[in-house]
């Protein structure tokens, strides 16, 4: 049920010129800034860091807008009733929604790889490269399990899009995925160091450019499968009480 | 002064028809921490790199979001009609349209000014950067220049919206070259000549380069020519917007696509 659903809704984002525009586009265009930023700083040697890190944040960005929506949409298609009236839990039938978010992000990741690439020449040498692919794979993954979360938290606030649009470059900054967190003031460092994505940024590097992947993609998986287990309890929570209170195709 | 008044309170009715119904937490997060942590993430990005120092960052900045409002606002505007299917009302108005879409544009720019006031004041806070007293009439109309071309440039935008389906690919497209080719993160000088040329035709590049001259002290004779341009390109997307949105009018009647997503 979770690869199925994940399918298709992975084919329903693919037809989203929207959902598209902003998994490709916008991370090759971030990814080209990235890219001149790294040169103007005559950190030429460190291009790879720059594409990894613009591809990720595009990643990021496909989750925390596929996850924001992913329950408003399904109110505003009029497909929500339906699907909370399967008889399986919430959690399998939103998941697959969040999965796909993170699997659509991955366009990014490769975008912005290739862009980086052929325009720019960029080496793909990368210091683990299958390491890279497992550090990714994870990463998508744990994503898509915090986007979970973070659906199940946005169902009970009216305006989620105002979160949603306000966490973007806060994720960006405090995970580390183009801006060394060691530069970042020391109070944020705890927050880093409870976001999964922090962990999969520190993954991916170390596969880019050196160091133990294992250690942090294992605390990446880990901190996700907590968000995964408390969006489930969230979920079925907002579905009793919506249910009770007949508020569930309420915006 | 039918025509200002056309303009100005048409626009004003038409900017609390957008934010009416929601709460003040879709403006805030949206419009003012979004902005906001977007001139961290460059400021903090520059530092580590040393392309450039805090007030190039934290001024360019705070101009560029000022586009957020202009180039999404300017495209709902129309956009927005056509989406919830009262654009046939507005056309069918015996008042002039250009006059009813243009003063559209006029609260997005007040609106574009008001966040980049709030970015560069808590951005210069919270960094500790400096500007000179007598520097704020100065950045304040470069910002006023900056934000009112912005809202032009999403006019024409959403002029394009009344002939592509999906305006959002295209403004959110948009505000990202922006972000790319104005020169506001990385300096024009280090961009490739074709990105430097393009830039000096969209909007907020030369606002952003005369409110720097601005905060860096220096004065109106210096800023004035790039206040000028920006003044230009601003007037520009103002004669564009028009003229898409009359000869889209015309063929969306023709075609009778006018109300077609």
């Amino acid at each position: 049920m979770l690869l199925l659903g994940t399918i298709t809704h992975i084919k329903q984002i693919s037809r989203s010129p929207l959902e598209v525009a902003i998994a490709m586009v916008v991370p090759i265009v971030q990814a080209t800034l990235a890219v001149y930023l790294f040169r103007s700083g005559g950190e030429q040697h460190r291009l790879i860091e720059a594409a990894v890190g613009a591809g990720l944040m595009g990643v990021w960005s496909s989750v925390l807008f596929g996850s924001g929506g992913a329950i408003q949409n399904q109110r505003w298609q009029g497909t929500l009733e339906m699907i909370m009236l399967a008889p399986r839990r919430p959690v399998l039938v939103i998941l697959p929604i969040t999965l796909a978010t993170g699997l659509t992000g991955a366009y990014s990741l490769l975008a912005t790889l290739a862009w980086g690439r052929l325009l720019y020449g960029i080496r793909l040498d990368f210091v683990h490269p299958a390491a890279f692919v497992v550090a990714a794979v994870v990463c998508i993954v744990a994503l898509g399990m915090f986007g979970l979360l973070l659906a199940a938290t946005f169902v009970l606030m009216r305006n989620a899009n105002a979160l949603t649009n306000a966490l973007e470059y806060p994720i960006w900054l405090v995970s580390g995925m183009l801006v060394p967190i060691t530069v970042l003031p020391a109070w944020t460092g705890p927050i880093a160091a409870v976001l999964p994505t922090t962990w999969g940024a520190r993954a991916l590097r170390e596969a880019t450019t050196g160091g133990p992947v294992w250690p942090s993609a294992g605390i990446c998986l880990a901190i996700s499968i907590v968000c995964l287990i408390l969006g489930s309890f969230a979920l079925t929570y907002v579905e009793r009480r919506a249910r009770a209170t007949a508020t569930l195709a309420l915006a | 002064m039918k025509t200002i008044r056309l303009m100005t309170v048409g626009g004003v009715i038409a900017y609390r028809a957008l934010f009416n119904w929601t709460r003040p937490s879709i403006f805030i997060g949206t419009l003012l921490i979004g902005p906001l942590f977007q001139l961290l993430f460059f400021a903090y990005l520059g530092r580590q790199l040393q392309v450039a120092d805090d007030r190039f960052y934290l001024v360019g900045n705070a101009v560029l979001a000022a586009t957020l409002a202009g180039v999404f606002g300017g495209t709902l505007a129309v956009g927005n009609e056509r989406r919830y299917g009262t654009l046939g009302h507005v056309l069918l108005s015996p008042r002039s349209r250009t006059a009813v879409f243009l003063g559209r544009a006029l609260p997005y720019g007040a609106n574009g000014l008001f966040i980049a006031v709030f970015t560069l004041s808590v951005s210069a806070l919270m960094l500790g950067l400096r500007i000179p007293i007598g520097a704020v009439p100065g950045l304040l109309t470069a910002m006023a220049i900056g934000s009112l071309a912005s809202a032009f440039f999403g006019l024409t935008l959403g002029a394009l919206g009344l002939r592509f389906r999906d305006v959002w690919v295209i403004s959110n497209v948009a505000v990202a070259l922006l972000m790319l080719l104005t020169g506001v993160n990385v300096p024009r000088a280090n961009l490739p000549g074709w990105m430097a040329t393009t830039g000096q035709y969209l909007p907020i590049t030369h606002a952003a380069e005369a409110a720097r001259q601005f905060a860096a002290g220096q004065g109106w004779s210096a800023a004035g020519p790039q206040l000028g341009r920006e003044a230009l390109v601003g007037l520009g997307y103002a004669v564009l917007a028009a003229v898409l949105l009359k000869v889209f009018e015309f063929e969306s009647r023709r075609t009778a696509s006018l109300e077609t997503l």
